[in-house]
């Protein structure tokens, strides 16, 4: 059994990507940074400590699960969604979905999609994919990472669904019931860029926003301290490149992502300001690329000296000021908006 | 793909590459148009980081942005998909 009218299709972020496609299949046609923008996906957040997480780590965009929960509050499209103590329970009721012609977005462990080469999966339970279909054992996964549908064992999804640790997905699923035939945009764009800036630049403790990539800069000097050795200390330094380029971040930590969401807003709402915003977006994830780039070659050629890590805080503080500047002019540009 | 493709774009993608990643021992002229850039064994042997350092050369060169990394990993597989996407931008 496969749901022959889903259209599978590559995307920046598994989880808009994910979304996205859902939408598509059930008539609302709507671009991938568009969903991210309207739920009001970008963020920072610098966080020392994290459950099952001995280092500090840092995010750049919301919560997983929160974008899809800010879509469902401003638009009529109507989701349903469970998690699940059995993983029998799980199995059934996703095989019942299946055979009604229903394709379910599942929360998984990364690991587990075998489907992609073993040298790029980690474990991460933030991960979404689209199940489509089922033949014998293996169930017809859309990944937005995978150039077409795959494949994957039964028993593999199981273990991918119900992997433990951080964030575990403990079977969530979700599918949609209904979508409006409409998405008022022009009420919703403001609405949503308002929230972002808010999230960036707005009263918010000092490990969120823009303050939180200043104290990004600051602590990153003390990583040396955490470390066990220089090893230790290339393996995280490397990660900030993992982090902005390849964590479904679409490049650039998110931010060519939202440039794009504010290009496509300017055209909706006819709004040239919000283009020029835009460009300013895309220059803004140039920088963070270019971090991205130092990270990874001090961190390979462990050339991680104080005046390295000098280099690459001043540079993130770079970013923390090129965004500050961002966030305050498109928050005058927003307020404009009728 | 490629078959359109100018020899020049081509040539200057090469070049590129080698000045970019400083390579020692190759040439532009070493590398076949569909010589796989990554990988194991028959590659050019780049790895993730010189991905990055790609991305960022073809948009300093040819003004065009590789701003997201499937499309990075489509794009990068060979001289031959890098001359088709800037062609294709350029279009």
């Amino acid at each position: 059994m496969i749901i022959e009218s889903f259209k599978h299709n590559m995307a920046a972020h598994c989880e808009s990507g994910t979304l996205t496609a859902l939408l598509k299949h059930k008539g609302l046609e709507i671009a991938e940074p568009m969903i991210f923008g309207l739920g009001s996906g970008l963020y920072f957040g610098y966080l020392s400590r994290t459950p099952n997480l001995n280092f500090p780590m840092f995010i750049l965009r919301t919560k997983p699960g929160k974008l899809r929960k800010k879509i469902s509050q401003r638009t009529d499209i109507k989701f349903n969604t469970k998690r699940f103590k059995s993983q029998d329970e799980a199995e059934q009721e996703l095989d019942g979905l299946i055979a009604k012609g229903i394709p379910v977005a599942c929360q998984v462990d990364f690991y587990y999609m075998d489907y992609i080469p073993q040298w790029e999966r980690v474990h991460a339970n933030i991960h979404f994919i689209t199940i489509v279909g089922k033949e014998g054992d293996e169930y017809l996964v859309s990944d937005s990472y995978f150039p077409k549908l795959a494949r994957i064992h039964k028993d593999n999804l199981r273990k991918a669904r119900f992997a433990g640790g951080y964030l575990a997905p403990k079977g969530f699923r979700y599918y949609i019931e209904s979508v409006p035939e409409t998405v008022n945009y022009k009420k919703l764009i403001p609405v949503a860029i308002k929230n972002t800036i808010n999230n960036m630049i707005g009263v918010q403790p000092p490990f969120i926003g823009v303050r939180g990539i200043r104290t990004f800069a600051k602590k990153l000097q003390a990583w040396p301290k955490l470390t066990r050795d220089v090893d230790h200390l290339s393996h995280e330094i490397m990660k900030i490149n993992v982090f902005l380029e390849d964590q479904g971040t679409g490049g650039g930590g998110f931010r060519f992502l939202y440039a794009t969401f504010l290009r496509q807003a300017s055209e909706i709402l006819q709004n040239k300001e919000l283009e020029e915003m835009s460009k300013k977006m895309m220059e803004i994830g140039d920088g963070w690329r270019n971090i991205s780039y130092f990270a990874a070659k001090i961190g390979k050629n462990r050339d991680l000296g104080p005046e390295k890590l000098q280099e690459l805080g001043q540079m993130i503080n770079e970013r923390a000021d090129a965004e500050e500047k961002f966030y305050k002019e498109l928050k005058l540009v927003v307020n404009k908006i009728k | 793909m490629g078959d359109n493709i100018g020899t020049d774009l081509k040539a200057e993608i090469k070049k590129m590459i080698v000045e970019t990643l400083n390579m020692q021992d190759i040439t532009p002229e070493d590398i076949e148009d569909d010589l796989p850039l990554f990988g194991g064994e028959n590659t050019l042997g780049l790895d993730s980081i010189d991905a990055i350092e790609l991305v960022m050369a073809v948009q300093r060169d040819f003004k065009v942005r590789i701003d997201d990394q499937n499309l990075a990993r489509e794009v990068l597989k060979d001289v031959n998909s890098i001359a088709a996407f800037i062609q294709s931008k350029a279009e």
